[in-house]
């Protein structure tokens, strides 16, 4: 599943969210965000529609992280920075 | 507040219908020659460039014809006059000088006031701050009332400007508040305001400002970065820019110190609280490390802030390490920069192994921020080092060690300092 708040998108890889006990999306949601994220059927769900998720949202990071050391890793955040990577690639190098 | 270029101001200023030199901005000594053709008279050309005394700097050339012209702008474009490049020059007619006033307006935020002051003087042509304050009139605008012609005579009239001047003094005078208020400009000048020896009155230079916060107001502007600095934007400055555009949560600061760099000692500078990240500076200096950029994120913005910002700061090319100049024991949940720095060192530092990175971060959730940042990049190959608020006032130690582990690393990959 994903969702955007204002300025990044949350992406979910559900299948890795199947066996996961601790549930620390959430709980970090929760502690360093609003609680926008919450357990549904086992897996993350947002805790309310698209448009609340933009605007409740602190873009805190917090999902992201806490999936990499409490979780499956079953969580990217893409954060873009417009103009970047070709500012880059014209010096020869890339973001990737 | 982002400034406007002199031909920018008198295209402004004409619209209010203030009389400017007749003349066209160029590019290249072709145009100049072109312009200085159309004009058909002796031109002034005059680089483009947001610095003032540009006259006794080099920057203001006369020629009496097209030819001359060509050769003076193939001198002037492309040259540096006060560490600026000059990129465009403003062809005008020359004009016969025969008197210069002044034409000013600030805002006074004094609790008195907090209005536009008008300020009008009969010694133009130097910094009115110079100017001996008998021969300078002004009065405040109350902004609902605006500025009325009989204000605006009742300015000249006492400084004695003759009768026969009045009115397209007066009128100048009207154009530029029209200016100042169309524009939301924080400061508006004609100096000098120039009488011609046959007796027209026009701009003869201008210089405006206009408040960051109104820059959105006025697209037609192309103000790039709304955002008071001494040189343009340059093409990393406005990457940095659109982090911030439009979005209030928090600050995110950053400027290039230098376009390219050269050489070694570049530091990625990423502080938080202007006013504290500056001595954090002042201490790299002094162990002959520069800054390759100024970064403030501070105000509580957010971690996705944060975290772009520390993205921008450590892909500039030829920097030799990254510091987090968090020399201010702040009121923010520091855990948001925590978690946003350490995004950016964990998509980073895989790219560039043993990579230098001093981290001082210190305030309100320092604990919680000092575990996010030691899980966090525990397993990143980089020389990373991590300090909390028993640091903050070690400006001077953690320069050092800034400066130890870039050694290292340079030692690492043979690089040698010549």
């Amino acid at each position: 599943m994903e969702f955007k708040e204002r300025t990044i998108k949350i992406i979910i890889d559900e299948s890795k969210c199947v066996d996961c006990k601790t549930h620390a999306c959430a709980a970090g949601c929760k502690l360093y965000d609003r609680g926008i994220l919450v357990i549904k059927d086992g897996k993350p769900a947002l805790g309310g529609d698209a448009e609340y998720a933009q605007r409740v949202g602190t873009e805190c990071l917090a999902c992201e992280y806490e999936c990499w050391f409490r979780g499956n890793k079953a969580i990217k955040i893409e954060a873009p920075i417009p103009g970047l990577e070709e500012y880059l690639r014209k010096r020869g190098l890339s973001l990737a | 507040m982002a400034r406007l270029y002199e031909y920018q101001g008198k295209q402004l200023l004409k619209a209010a219908k203030v009389p400017i030199p007749q003349g066209e901005v160029a590019t290249t000594p072709q145009e100049v020659a072109r312009i200085a053709e159309k004009i058909g008279k002796p031109v002034a050309i005059k680089a483009q460039i947001w610095a003032g005394g540009r006259g006794k700097a080099g920057g203001i050339k006369f020629a009496n014809n097209p030819g001359e012209a060509e050769t003076v702008a193939k001198d002037l474009l492309g040259s540096v006059i006060k560490n600026l490049m000059v990129e465009k020059v403003l062809v005008e007619e020359k004009l016969e000088i025969d008197k210069e006033y002044y034409v000013g307006i600030i805002i006074d935020a004094s609790r008195e006031v907090r209005a536009p002051i008008v300020m009008f003087s009969t010694e133009g042509g130097v910094d009115i701050e110079s100017v001996p304050s008998d021969k300078i009139s002004q009065v405040p605008i109350d902004v609902i009332r605006g500025l009325r012609l009989f204000d605006a005579l009742n300015l000249a009239v006492p400084l004695k400007v003759p009768t026969k001047f009045l009115p397209s003094v007066a009128q100048a005078i009207l154009g530029l508040f029209q200016t100042f208020k169309g524009f939301n400009c924080r400061t508006a000048e004609i100096n000098p305001l120039v009488i011609t020896k046959d007796g027209k009155i026009l701009a003869g230079d201008c210089r405006m400002a206009i408040d960051d916060s109104s820059v959105f107001r006025h697209p037609e502007l192309g103000i790039e970065v709304a955002r008071e600095a001494p040189t343009p934007p340059t093409e990393l400055d406005k990457v940095a820019w659109q982090i911030e555009e439009g979005d209030l949560r928090g600050t995110c600061y950053i400027a290039q110190m230098v376009p390219e760099i050269v050489g070694l000692n570049y530091v990625g500078y990423h502080g938080i609280g202007g006013g504290g990240a500056i001595l954090g500076v002042d201490a790299l200096n002094r162990q002959g490390l520069k800054i390759a950029n100024y970064a403030d994120t501070s105000g509580n913005p957010t971690a996705a802030k944060v975290y772009r910002a520390a993205k921008v700061i450590i892909n500039q090319p030829g920097i030799e390490g990254y510091m987090l100049g968090g020399f201010i024991v702040a009121n923010q949940e520091q855990w948001h920069h925590a978690h946003g720095v350490v995004k950016a060192l964990r998509e980073e530092l895989p790219k560039r192994p043993g990579f230098p990175c001093v981290i001082l971060l210190c305030g309100n959730k320092e604990k919680e921020s000092m575990e996010i940042l030691k899980e966090g990049t525990a397993d990143l190959p980089g020389r990373i080092e991590i300090y909390g608020s028993d640091k903050v006032y070690e400006t001077e130690f953690l320069a050092k060690r800034m400066k130890a582990l870039i050694l290292e690393y340079r030692k690492e990959r043979g690089i040698k300092e010549e």
